[in-house]
């Protein structure tokens, strides 16, 4: 076993991440196997819709969660632009390109608003995120008068409907496509730049980094801007799939997202973080809650056991770390 | 000096990759103070780990009192009677000092905690070792030192026959050390037997009867203290002679340009109106107790801390350094005395810890070129001869001196012109302490200006150019390396306010 550990292309790659890819692996051949008709392009596609807006959402985590942080707030937030993007879009009129950037602007805002919060005023990330939580939800239901809001149909007769070919065209996932250059970027981000180094070195030893001079408090708020936006990118993702969104709810999808980071090797304790675990974790999420579905199974079971996947592997890392020292 | 009551002989473990014990013996006795000495990693601290329960040994013996013991945790070992008094205290800050010493083990009144008891019954412990602590206090009121002074009450409540202090003296003023060396004068008296962990040879000298060398795991050997030399036990430990000379004059010539001039620079109670200069090439000694206000001064002049005023001119101009941001800017480097919460990031790599004031200078847009810097990285590994297999290791992984030199990597890559050095030697063995202080003289040569606060006398007689002593927050003197002697330095140190 230490052997393999060892290995130059295993180290590169992360054992444990080779490990979950096959848990993902073999957890799709299970599914084929226990339902019929389970294998295919159809049930593809359908776990790809989960991923897209799954997978922005644990990669803005990501970046949270490598500051030692926490971000509560990333379901309810990523609704909330839906809901007042789609409400402009069909109350206001706005045009749909304008919906679209305004729901990554208020993504921003409210990473703005947690990482000011959480750096500058020095509000722990917990509270911080709770409380963004609830902001998200009631501006969401206020804004929208407790309606739900439906966002164009691709066959729309006034052509509003193009924003779903950023999720596919015809057959073509063109999202995977998307997501997937978002994922390259954000792994540079992460490993090769200047603001990644900080953002991970300061959620090991905020204290040390700042004693070398630098100025953490905005790398710090940094991370909760990009968690923002890509909520906000997020939520175009979702609606692009998925069509209705209804106020009050997305609270389910910060617990897969966090399970997400978590399964990827990102640690709960900060400076430890994997863009590429992330991406896997989403997968098998998004295969769980496909199977989960194709098993008649409802939406509650998925959520006794995405929270059973956080317990277990904040364990695992944390007896990890233990061991260590 | 008595029977013995402690014999472990042939005590061997493991971990996967290292082989930490290898068959070390030792022995102790009745009413002696024995030394355990030995470098950073050489088992001293595994084997007293292997004594109280905390590890179990792959093979070896262990007799107490006559009888072969095997104890699985430290609980077990309380009950028998030895413990162990730990170099980072164990105490709950928010309770009273009686609370403290009788935790886990209150005395009750019916369901009720029977606070007087555990009042008098601490009272009488402490008049039994002649200490003075108020059992009522709330223990984080309480210096170091008097915190030290209750676990080694509450070890004594414990009817302890041995006794196993590890680096007692590490936090400790001079004048803490020599209360403490009364307790354990005391303790010897009553019969108890002692080990005395310690880098400190002067105090080996001073307190302990025998001393016991281990090296890399290995048992070296034993000596009687008072007729062995300094250099034989340090032989003994690194198989090298060290030089330790007291410096006779400052290399700084007179009219050395002023790089540094602090005045009237005021944060708290803890710095109170200190005004200094620093020459360019000068190392620059802080004395004083600790509490002195010594690590204060340097954090506010280095923008860690709020101040609440003072001037600061660098090169003659006039500053303003309101975050370490601006220090940095400025050529102001700064070493920790708590290399791991305030030094370095332990989880990253030596190449990353080594850029972190400097990344700017290592990226081109946004992006970090790796390569240049772990070139630079490398460098200083090998100029300050650092231990690692590669850059690329993670700095947990190192060695305190090692690591140390990872701190100072930081600051030479950034060219830092003022250096401030807070206890540069603290918790790091003899031979590294070595090449620590060969270290900063050559780049005092080079032209560097340093600050170097200590608590170590011996470390600021041989270092310093100049010396600044401070006493509770203020500046109480300033000495001239010719005229500095441990009298009147610690003189000034202790200085009547009044």
């Amino acid at each position: 076993m230490e052997g393999i550990k060892q290995n130059p292309i295993v180290k590169k790659l992360g054992f444990n991440r080779i490990i979950l890819f096959c848990i993902l692996v073999l957890l799709y051949v299970a599914f084929s196997i226990a339902i019929p008709g389970f294998a295919g392009m159809a049930r593809i596609m359908s776990i790809l819709n989960y991923v897209y807006f799954l997978g922005f959402l644990a990669l803005g985590v990501t970046f949270v969660i490598a500051t030692g942080g926490i971000d509560f707030s990333i379901g309810p937030v990523m609704f909330c632009c839906a809901l007042m993007a789609g409400y402009s879009l069909n109350t206001f009129n706005v045009p749909v390109a304008a919906a679209l950037l305004l729901s990554i602007v208020i993504g921003f805002c409210f990473g703005v608003f947690n990482g000011w919060l959480v750096s500058f005023v020095g509000v722990p990330p917990f509270i911080v995120s709770m409380a963004s939580m609830n902001i998200a939800k009631g501006l969401g239901s206020v804004f929208t008068k407790t309606q739900s809001v439906s966002w164009p149909q691709a066959n729309d007769p006034d052509g509003r409907g193009w924003f779903r070919n950023l999720v596919k065209v015809g057959n073509i996932p063109t999202g995977l496509i998307i997501f997937a250059i978002f994922v390259i970027v954000l792994y540079i981000l992460m490993n090769n730049t200047k603001p990644g180094r900080y953002i991970l070195c300061l959620g090991s030893n905020k204290e040390a980094v700042r004693l070398s001079g630098v100025n953490v408090r905005k790398w710090q708020m940094l991370a909760y801007v990009i968690c923002g936006t890509l909520v906000g990118i997020a939520a175009i993702f979702f609606v692009g799939a998925y069509t209705t969104v209804q106020p009050g709810l997305g609270d389910t999808y910060n617990n897969e997202a966090i399970a997400s980071c978590v399964m990827g090797g990102t640690s709960m304790a900060g400076g430890l973080a994997s863009i590429g675990g992330t991406v896997i974790g989403v997968f098998v999420i998004s295969l769980l809650q496909e199977g989960i579905m194709a098993l008649r199974m409802t939406k509650e079971v998925q959520m006794i056991i995405t929270g059973l996947i956080v317990i277990v592997f904040v364990y695992a890392d944390v007896s990890a770390r233990r061991r260590k020292n | 000096m008595g029977e013995v009551i402690l014999t472990m002989k042939g005590i061997d473990k493991s971990f996967p990759g290292v082989h930490a014990l290898d068959h070390v013996d030792l022995e102790l006795r009745r009413g002696e103070v024995l030394a355990l000495m030995g470098e950073n990693g050489a088992g001293k601290s595994t084997l007293m780990k292997v004594l109280t329960g905390i590890y179990t040994k792959d093979s070896g013996t262990i007799t107490f009192e006559g009888k072969d013991v095997e104890f699985h945790n430290t609980h077990e070992a309380q009950e028998a009677g030895i413990v162990i008094v730990h170099q980072e205290l164990n105490m709950v800050g928010d309770l009273t000092v009686a609370q403290n010493i009788f935790i886990g083990r209150e005395f009750k009144k019916g369901i009720m905690i029977d606070d007087k008891k555990m009042i008098a019954e601490s009272r009488k412990l402490f008049d039994e070792l002649h200490i003075d602590i108020d059992p009522k206090a709330k223990m984080s009121d309480l210096t170091v030192g008097k915190q030290q002074m209750c676990e080694i009450a509450k070890a004594i409540s414990h009817k302890a026959k041995v006794i196993i202090f590890d680096e007692p003296s590490a936090a400790l003023t001079e004048k803490e050390i020599e209360d403490l060396f009364v307790i354990i004068r005391d303790l010897r008296a009553q019969n108890l037997g002692i080990i005395y962990i310690s880098h400190r040879m002067d105090e080996i000298k001073v307190i302990t009867d025998r001393v016991t060398v281990m090296r890399d795991g290995t048992y070296v050997g034993t000596l009687v203290t008072n007729e062995c030399t300094k250099e034989d036990i340090i032989n003994m430990m690194v198989g090298r002679v060290i030089y330790e000379d007291p410096k006779t004059h400052s290399a700084v010539p007179d009219d050395a340009p002023v790089v540094l001039k602090v005045e009237h620079l005021n944060a708290g109670k803890m710095v109170q109106d200190v005004s200094f200069e620093l020459r360019k090439g000068e190392i620059l000694g802080f004395s004083g107790l600790m509490g002195a206000g010594r690590t204060e001064t340097a954090r506010a002049l280095f923008g860690a801390d709020p101040k609440t005023g003072g001037d600061i001119y660098i090169n003659g101009q006039k500053v303003t350094i309101n975050s370490p941001e601006d220090a940095v800017k400025h050529g102001i480097g700064y070493l920790s005395e708590d290399r791991k919460r305030y030094g370095i990031v332990v989880q990253k790599t030596i190449t990353e810890n080594s850029t972190m004031a400097t990344l700017e200078k290592y990226t081109r847009g946004l992006f970090i070129n790796k390569a240049e810097e772990k070139k630079v990285a490398e460098q200083y590994i090998k100029e300050l001869a650092t231990k690692t297999p590669s850059a690329d290791e993670l700095v947990v992984n190192l060695s305190g001196g090692n690591q140390q030199k990872v701190v100072i990597a930081k600051w030479l890559v950034r060219n830092c012109d003022i250096l401030i050095f807070d206890e540069p030697t603290r918790g790091i063995d003899v031979g590294a302490k070595n090449e620590i202080y060969k270290l900063m003289n050559r780049l005092a040569a080079e032209g560097k200006s340093i600050i170097m606060i200590s608590s170590e006398m011996t470390e600021i007689l041989r270092m310093s150019d100049r010396i600044v002593v401070m006493c509770e927050g203020k500046k109480t003197g300033e000495i001239r390396i010719e005229e500095a002697t441990q009298e009147a330095i610690m003189d000034k140190a202790t200085r009547d306010i009044n």
